[in-house]
């Protein structure tokens, strides 16, 4: 047998079904094998970041179902693996398991500079979870066994495979032999700690029992090992409410009466105002990223903070911890439910205390969703996605872009389904929705999935439409068109006194652009035309695009200005648009 | 700034050399010595690091990224009064054989080569501060060429 046989049987051994890719000069024989195979389905993207993305997505929305499957990529030497870089640092930077396969020039022409030869496992290193090279067919088996086990355990990631093209032809030598039951990977240093051990425990539930004002955050991790359900229960048992980083939303219902939505930079002030009162934080499955804390040193200045991760790295990295737990989320949920000290307690004035954070921007972000419609007459981001949250009944799988519309997205829809939210957040990589919504289906079949894109995140892979088209994968597109970059857009009104560089932009006729696709089309301009569309689009069995005609001065409230601290949020929209909100709401009084 | 130096003992592949000192460069540190070789255990490598830092838990998170490396198997931190701290050094010098001579009961050198009346070759060992003291008494305007080794650890 040859390099590429046994690279193919060793994926179809871990359950691979699914690889995304494009071909090229070094990665041909592999594709030629696969062609023979017939165990495969390839998907191929339009450009290689594509891959990553479907890759992605198809990890990420497997890994609550009976079929967990690692996403899967493959490209060509050269070009084909540097346009992956993107999509690996952002797997990368979001906990996501994935596989990552290239082909090399073969070893004879390797550091020659030779065509389409660059230095791949160099380039990718800092951003993998690991890098391998195999330089014999021998080692190729063995190596994807262990780039598996690396990428799905513990703090999950992408691990490249960078394989010459030599290499893959080659047999494997006579003497070969590779145990495929009894393999365990030799990796003495590569530990994590599954369950806790039980003296953070205690101390933990001591401080749980003591606190006042206590408040959870779930964060990708509860995602990450499935541990939504639990953390439900733990936080009705102890009658704590919990804040969602913006990976750990979809954990468990938005509106669960504990929930206080997503904290951080465009977080709820609910969730925010009680981060500064609250005297312990149970952290879980996060990593205290800048835009969960703004300015570190004012951050949550009077609480413990008990931090529940698999990654020891990230324990005491921005955020000092009065207890550490390094462990698996499910595991130490576990074991937290089962323990008889645990205390229920009423905490009546914390919660009224959170109440009356709640009412701060209720009303006006009630009457702005009411009233549809921004100061230019357009159409508001926020009022589509909560006709979106009611028709889908908030049971939808939602694949956001990255910008305006992705935090409209994560706090106006309703999520219901456990793991039903995927989008790009540490890296923020504009352009991730059009792609991982197609490996988001294709890990979920039966359910509706929404890819909602901005006019600038869409345009950076809409050429991906043609893989939508070619395996005719239902994936219904919401594209939120205000004709800038949103986000930019609104840093610009807030803090660069309104002066718009590089953020308008003249899009193409997308109707063109979705018939040429062969996809659906409707164009929505008006607030009474937005649920029939939805339910148009609902209606449609197979892709569709909604084009929405979207308010470009439309803001999303609060907001911590970058570097800033949870005093700076800001909850009221800036001075002209202001004005114009009262002018309106007096206009409705009389 | 204070001088740290990180022990980690690490598996012997490919690359590993490289993602330490990507890891260093990525946490904005000049790497003050690095030394690597073999340990006791084939396939295991031993390696000595030696940065600058004051602030203790940005050292401590140095080595806890050291360690989420696939191949690292343990990293710490070595305490200066509790572990020897000791390099070497290859000094090519135009000296005056007296001078030298006059150095040998203060300092571990060793003649390796006497290229001529003037210009001679030699070994010496010892911790960093001792070598710039050797070095500093022999004169620095006398070294023509110099290979010191980097910092080699070991717990007391």
């Amino acid at each position: 047998m040859t390099g590429k046989e046994k690279l193919l049987s060793a994926l179809k051994t871990k359950g691979i079904k699914y690889i995304f890719g494009y071909t090229g000069g070094t990665i041909m024989p592999v594709f030629d094998e696969m062609d023979k195979m017939e165990d495969f389905e390839f998907i191929m993207s339009r450009h290689e970041q594509g891959a990553t993305f479907m890759a992605q997505g198809l990890s990420r929305a497997s890994l609550s179902t009976n079929n967990p499957q690692l996403g899967t990529c493959m490209a060509t030497s050269g070009p084909g693996a540097m346009n992956l870089t993107t999509g690996v640092a952002d797997a990368h930077m979001d906990s996501v398991p994935m596989l990552i396969i290239t082909g090399q020039v073969a070893t004879g022409v390797i550091a020659t500079d030779a065509f389409q030869e660059s230095d791949v496992v160099g380039v990718m290193m800092p951003i993998c979870k690991q890098t391998y090279m195999p330089l014999n067919a021998d080692d190729i088996e063995p190596t994807i066994h262990e780039a598996h086990y690396v990428a799905t355990t513990g703090r999950g990631g992408p691990v490249l495979v960078d394989i010459p093209k030599d290499v893959q032809n080659d047999s494997v030598s006579p003497k070969y032999r590779f145990n495929v039951k009894g393999y365990r990977p030799v990796l003495p240093g590569y530990l994590y700690h599954p369950a806790p051990d039980r003296e953070p425990l205690d101390r933990a539930i001591k401080l749980i029992n003591k606190s006042v004002r206590p408040l959870i955050f779930c964060g990708h991790g509860v995602i990450n090992s499935n541990a939504g359900a639990l953390l439900q229960q733990f936080a009705e048992k102890v009658n704590i409410p919990i804040a969602f980083t913006m990976h750990g939303i979809s954990a468990l219902p938005t509106d669960h009466p504990l929930s206080l939505g997503m904290m951080g930079m465009h977080g709820t002030v609910e969730a925010n105002k009680a981060v500064m009162e609250a005297d312990l934080l149970i952290a879980f499955g996060m990593r205290f990223d800048d835009r969960v804390t703004g300015k570190l040193n004012e951050y949550a200045a009077n609480a413990d903070v008990i931090h529940v991760e698999i990654d020891p790295s990230e324990i005491d990295k921005n955020v000092a911890t009065s207890v550490a737990v390094n462990a698996d989320v499910v595991n130490t949920l576990r074991l937290l439910l089962d323990d008889p000290l645990l205390t229920y307690k009423p905490r009546r004035r914390w919660f009224k205390q959170i109440d009356e954070h709640r009412k701060v921007m209720k009303d006006e972000l009630q009457a702005e969703i009411e009233e549809g419609v921004g100061d230019t007459g357009k159409l508001l981001m926020k009022t589509i996605v909560d006709k979106l949250s009611k028709v889908t009944k908030g049971k939808d799988l939602i694949v956001p872009d990255v910008g305006q519309h992705q935090m409209m997205a994560a706090r106006f829809y309703n999520y219901q389904t456990e793991n039903s939210w995927f989008g790009s957040g540490g890296a923020g990589t504009m352009g991730c929705s059009l792609p991982m919504a197609i490996g988001v289906k294709l890990a979920r079949p039966k359910e509706r999935v929404w890819s909602i894109s901005g006019d600038g995140g869409f345009q950076m892979n809409m050429q991906e439409l043609g893989t939508i088209m070619e395996h005719e994968i239902d994936v219904k597109i919401l594209l939120f068109n205000n004709g800038y970059l949103g986000m930019v857009r609104q840093w610009q009104t807030l803090f660069f006194d309104g002066r718009y560089s590089g953020t308008p932009m003249q899009n193409p006729d997308y109707d063109h652009i979705a018939q040429a696709y062969g996809i659906p089309y409707i164009k929505v301009e008006k607030v009474k035309d937005i649920e029939p569309a939805l339910k148009k689009a609902v209606a449609q069995k197979g892709a569709i695009m909604v084009e929405f005609d979207c308010d470009p001065s439309e803001v999303i409230l609060p907001m911590i200005p970058s570097g800033g601290g949870f005093d700076d949020m800001i909850v009221t929209r800036p001075g002209k648009e202001k004005s114009a909100l009262k002018k309106k709401k007096k206009g409705s009084k009389s | 700034m204070k001088r740290r130096a990180i022990l980690a003992f690490m598996l012997d592949r490919p690359g590993v050399l490289n993602k330490v000192s990507m890891l260093i460069r990525k946490k904005m540190y000049n790497v003050d010595t690095l030394t690597v070789c073999s340990s006791r255990v084939p396939g295991i490598s031993r390696m000595t690091i030696t940065l600058r830092e004051d602030d203790i838990a940005k050292v401590t998170q140095v080595i806890k990224q050291l360690e989420k490396f696939t191949e690292v198997i343990s990293a710490k931190e070595l305490d200066t009064n509790k572990s020897y701290w000791r390099e070497a050094a290859i000094v090519k010098l135009e000296i005056d054989s007296d001078h030298l001579k006059s150095l040998q009961d203060r300092f571990n050198f060793e003649m390796l080569e006497k290229k001529n009346r003037d210009i001679q070759i030699i070994q010496v060992a010892g911790s960093t501060a001792q070598i710039d003291t050797f070095l500093d008494e022999i004169g620095r305007e006398n070294i023509i060429e110099i290979a010191r080794t980097g910092v080699a650890a070991m717990e007391k």
